[in-house]
């Protein structure tokens, strides 16, 4: 029995000092992996990732030593993690009449395939942002966008969706689909994107 | 510009007047305080939860079930055999494995300009983190923390492992 205990006890203190921190840079849906700038907090050199897979590990001193690691061992080592991960975003983007929050004939019809989406997820919240083209003045258009939302948001409560559960945003002219120069009418800027999350 | 009929138009003015009180006010308390936009104090949502996982907030402890919602200062704990995946306002995520306490220190979004900061403390375990607009908008606006280092940049993804 004592012996049991022992050796459970040195294997759990093997194992606690054989952990050290870990942090790898992961490639995002286009294979790009952006950059991570690892600063350690007892200062001591960053170091920066740029490569997927590139890894930053803690050494004994309290400073960080570059590494690769690799698919197979992030999802080894990080499965409860990365299996936890929010179902991915569904988005979709409804197209208005000028100047109006008058949805056009086929995005009306659009509608129920985002109902499907929302009720498909257990804790759906939606996000409605409003997008407008380059006429008229930014702020105008943040309005403009915002009403956009508001009315969307409405029409989704008529369908049963609790208020709470609807976010609205305005982005106004600041995303446009299609780049245009100011003062352009384009349809396809005219639109609300719905985030289903 | 030539969009609306008489009325809209005269609405929109004076909509616009208070619009624009308002939207002044919410930039101050944004700068002095980066507080949640108004509104909205809720910052996130749980999405996924398995085994033991539970929320502290101001010394209580609540339950982490899916649909929960968090803010600021909320502290995210997973037993170990649980794991948890939380979705924020600016669709950003972080997923917990088993063992693991996150801190969210700071949770500031503005939906429009998608200004925000985002400081997450992780205390423990391993994390796989996904960026959103905060980060998109400005890559130092969000920083996941550990005691070891600082962690900030324009990757969307990556994981995070943090020993005892």
């Amino acid at each position: 029995m004592n012996r049991l205990l022992i050796i459970l006890a040195l294997a759990l203190t093997a194992s606690a000092c054989a952990h050290r921190d870990n942090y790898v840079l992961l490639p995002d849906s286009t294979g790009q992996a952006g950059t991570l700038n690892v600063k350690p907090v007892e200062g001591g050199k960053p170091i920066k990732l740029d490569q997927p897979y590139q890894a930053a590990s803690s050494t004994l001193g309290g400073g960080f030593e570059e590494g690769t690691s690799s698919e197979q061992d992030v999802k080894k080592r990080y499965a409860a993690a990365l299996d936890a991960s929010p179902p991915p975003v569904a988005r979709f983007t409804l197209y208005f009449l000028e100047g109006s929050d008058e949805l056009t004939p086929a995005s009306k019809r659009d509608l129920e395939a985002i109902m499907a989406e929302i009720t498909a997820r257990p804790a759906p919240d939606i996000v409605v942002v409003g997008h407008t083209d380059r006429v008229g003045t930014v702020a105008d258009n943040d309005r403009l966008a915002k009403r956009r939302a508001e009315s969307f948001k409405k029409r989704l409560q008529e369908r049963g969706l609790a208020d709470d559960a609807i976010q609205t945003a305005g982005r106004g002219e600041r995303e446009p689909l299609i780049e245009t120069p100011d003062e352009t009418a384009e349809p396809r800027n005219r639109r609300v994107e719905i985030l289903v999350r | 510009m030539f969009r609306t009929g008489k009325h809209i138009r005269v609405r929109i003015h004076l909509g616009s007047v208070a619009f624009g009180l308002a939207s002044m006010f919410s930039a101050t308390v944004f700068a002095a305080e980066a507080a949640p936009q108004a509104g909205n104090i809720w910052g996130a949502q749980i999405k996924v939860s398995r085994g033991v996982v539970s929320i502290e907030r101001d010394g209580q402890r609540y339950p982490g079930l899916v649909g929960a919602r968090l803010k600021e200062k909320d502290v995210i704990q997973t037993g170990g055999n649980g794991s948890v995946g939380v979705m924020f306002n600016d669709n950003s995520t972080l997923s917990l494995g088993p063992d693991a306490e996150v801190i969210l220190q700071r949770y500031a979004y503005d939906s429009t300009t998608y200004m925000g900061a985002f400081d997450a403390y992780i205390k423990r375990g391993t994390v796989s983190v996904q960026a959103g607009n905060i980060a998109k908008q400005a890559p130092d606006a969000m920083r996941m923390v550990t005691p070891k280092a600082e962690l900030s940049g324009t990757a969307k993804n990556y994981v995070v492992s943090v020993g005892e």
